[in-house]
């Protein structure tokens, strides 16, 4: 981490000392050149007698073009010899054939332009030092979590106490984490209570208590107890590594949108060239000017800027993920951002999703003695690992289970196993439909409960009913805020589930939904979204394990966990932050990132249809041309930073 | 397949990084390979014969420097 830290710090600060230093030394020589030019141009007043003040700017020039820019004309000249074109090769062509004619102005041929070639070499500095310095601040929030990593751990070795790097930490050590301090790498509690904000990874502003047994997430802060945390994930694995590592990949995703604009970037800088050697030609043929071709032609070079094209969408795109990085929420692919746009159907999982996902026990209904009934049912329930499963073997905390034999989990219906001989089903109503059992007797009870919300598994012994248990699983308060703007904002809302349509219903009403597709097998949420496709874009949201496929069918799939719980590798956009407030801003972020991306996209192309032209036509002076290209790339940088005044909620 | 994570100096415009894109593309066993000027990083997708120095080469050749790959 530390290794990683530093390789991300440092180029963008190098960047930008290094055009500032330039640009301080190229205005130190290139200011008196720009007095003597307007002193001359202006006032028609020679600051030093001619031709010493050409000779004079000749030498200030030079230093300015050939060693600050140095690196510029490097690049560029072998830009132009091994094809590999860029913004340099305009750049030092355009000096070089500038600063040239200072030398043949002593011949008496050309126009002396060799101090116009100082002052677009300074000028070009200029933007660059202003625009890595945006691109550094558009990045800000990104490089924060890069180097959010702890660097140091206090573990506990042969019962001391030691500070050693975070490099040292193996999986199992015990680290002990003080008031105020950093937790230093993903771990589950062992000793110890306190809260910890976990804001910096998920969003969630509010500090989270942690007892022994909950698991904590590096460079987490922990709050006001002292917290004795086993190491179970280091270095590449833990969850901060896998958020830095998912952003990262996400700047090397592109926008569709964009794929016009790289298109013309690569093909932008020997397009300028030529039209720039034709624009030379044709005001020479036409006007027999040799000076004013030349002055034109270098307007031409200096004035094209791939660069405001190039940068529209990546800087938006940067800004955009480190906004969400700080709302716990992540932008995995970039297309995802144009793709919502078009989003008109927003549809949840319900468990885990609107509901907290941690069902309880809420009513028992038996025929025969409760505690036997729960024997029953916990001894089975016990082998399955489903929430519901594991909402009644809690409910029944039984001391010993019975034997259960020929066990079977039946997907998204329910559980079967033998028990001293006898047949147990625990299930819902699709599975007493398959089996063909009878339930009228228990129908009265079943709907009550499910009026109320709550999932019934009927219990079943010998073809027999014997009771029912239901289970409730709460709705995550802001679940009905944002189901409440979602609606307002006229998107389709569909909750989607395993439960039964009357169970489904009394949720959806609770949290403000508008459509229920209910009875629904884990394995065909899939279906049912590339269904709902026809109508329009759907965006689905759910857990990223049990929901993976449904995410990919998605137009847009949003994986929604807390903490170190989310598949981070499911979904376009992940939610790291259990609330679905999350998704409101989710959708709001990319809507808004995209309508900044296609602004920088106008203006950047605005700007080169506009300013080429007249470049050819010979009204802009180089110097000028320079300036206007150097503030094209600073506009679009800025404006990209201004996505940060965008409210999200 | 491997993928690889490469660090990049000298980037600093837009064709900087679609000419590394091109001529990573450009090299034989590189499948997919995508840059970012923002973070100064690009992501090479190649075959498993692919070795290091051909990467390197690859970003030499546009005229930029290699300085990790991960």
């Amino acid at each position: 981490m530390i290794n990683r830290k530093h390789k991300h710090e440092e180029p963008e600060d190098a960047e930008i000392t290094s055009w500032k230093k330039k640009l301080i030394l190229s205005w130190i020589l290139t200011t008196p050149i720009v007095i003597t030019m307007l002193s001359e141009r202006l006032f028609d007043f020679q600051l030093i007698k001619m031709p010493y003040s050409s000779i004079v700017i000749l030498i200030l020039a030079f230093p300015v073009v050939f060693i600050f820019g140095w690196d510029t004309i490097k690049g560029g000249i072998r830009g132009l010899f091994t094809f590999y074109f860029n913004m340099d090769s305009l750049i030092s062509l355009g000096t070089i054939v500038a600063y040239t004619t200072g030398v043949f102005y002593f011949t008496g041929v050309v126009q002396d332009y060799s101090g116009v070639a100082a002052m677009i070499m300074a000028f070009f500095t200029t933007g660059k030092y202003v625009e890595s310095k945006a691109r550094g601040k558009a990045s800000q929030e990104i490089k924060k979590l890069l180097q959010l990593g702890a660097k140091m751990s206090r573990v506990l070795r042969n019962n001391k106490e030691i500070e050693i790097p975070i490099e040292e930490v193996k999986a199992g050590d015990v680290m002990i984490i003080k008031p105020g301090e950093k937790i230093s790498t993903d771990g589950v509690v062992v000793k110890g209570e306190s809260s910890v904000d976990e804001s910096m990874v998920t969003g969630e502003s509010l500090p989270v208590d942690k007892v022994k047994g909950d698991n904590v997430i590096g460079a987490t802060i922990n709050q006001d107890g002292i917290l004795y945390v086993k190491a179970t994930k280091i270095g590449r694995d833990t969850f901060l590594a896998h958020i830095i590592e998912l952003v990262e990949e996400a700047q090397g995703t592109k926008v569709p949108i964009q794929k016009l604009a790289d298109k013309i970037t690569s093909v932008f800088v020997p397009i300028i060239l030529t039209l720039s050697i034709l624009t030379f030609l044709s005001w020479w043929y036409f006007s027999g000017d040799l000076s004013k071709s030349i002055g034109v032609s270098v307007a031409v070079l200096v004035i094209a800027c791939p660069c405001a094209l190039g940068l529209a969408t990546p800087t938006a795109l940067m800004v955009s993920s480190g906004m969400g990085a700080k709302r716990g929420i992540l932008i995995r692919k970039g297309e995802a951002i144009q793709t919502m746009k078009e989003v008109k159907i927003v549809m949840f999982d319900k468990t885990g999703t609107i509901t907290k996902g941690k069902p309880e026990v809420v009513g028992i209904y038996s025929k025969i003695k409760q505690q036997e009934l729960l024997n029953i049912v916990g001894s089975l329930e016990k082998l399955s690992e489903h929430p519901i499963a594991k909402a009644i073997t809690a409910r029944a905390s039984l001391k010993k289970y019975k034997k259960v034999t020929g066990f079977k989990v039946l997907r998204g219906r329910g559980v079967e196993g033998k028990i001293l001989g006898e047949e147990i089903l625990v299930g819902n109503r699709t599975l007493m439909n398959e089996r063909k059992i009878n339930i009228k007797d228990f129908e009265k009870k079943i709907i009550n409960y499910e009026d109320k919300g709550n999932t019934t598994m009927i219990v079943v012994k010998n073809k027999k009913l014997i009771g029912v248990i239901a289970v409730a699983d709460t709705i995550k308060e802001d679940s009905i805020i944002a189901l409440n703007i979602l609606n307002k904002e006229r998107y389709r809302t569909i909750m989607i589930t395993g439960d039964n349509e009357r169970t489904a219903n009394s949720i959806a009403k609770q949290c403000g939904i508008k459509e229920v597709i209910a009875n629904v097998l884990p394995e065909d949420k899939a279906k049912k979204v590339e269904e709902l496709q026809r109508f329009g874009f759907v965006a689905f949201v759910g857990d990223g394990i049990n929901d993976a496929p449904a995410l990919k069918q998605a137009n847009v799939g949003i994986a929604i966990g807390s903490g170190t719980d989310i598949a981070i590798e499911a979904g376009d956009l992940v939610l790291a932050k259990s609330s679905l407030i999350g998704v409101v801003q989710a959708i709001r972020l990319s809507k808004a990132t995209f309508k900044k991306i296609k602004q920088n996209l106008f203006w950047a192309f605005a700007y080169n249809i506009i300013a080429i032209p007249l470049a050819v036509a010979g009204v802009l002076h180089p110097v000028v041309a320079e300036i206007a290209m150097a503030l094209s790339s600073i506009t679009v940088v800025t404006n990209a930073n201004l996505l940060r005044r965008t409210k999200l909620k | 397949m491997k993928k690889l994570k490469l660090i990049i100096e000298g980037m600093h415009c837009a064709s900087c990084a679609s000419n590394i894109e091109k001529s990573l593309k450009n090299t034989r066993g590189i499948k997919t390979a995508s840059v970012s000027l923002m973070l100064k990083r690009g992501t090479v997708e190649a075959e498993d014969s692919v070795r290091e120095e051909e990467i390197r080469k690859a970003v030499a050749r546009a005229g930029y420097k290699l300085t990790k790959i991960e």
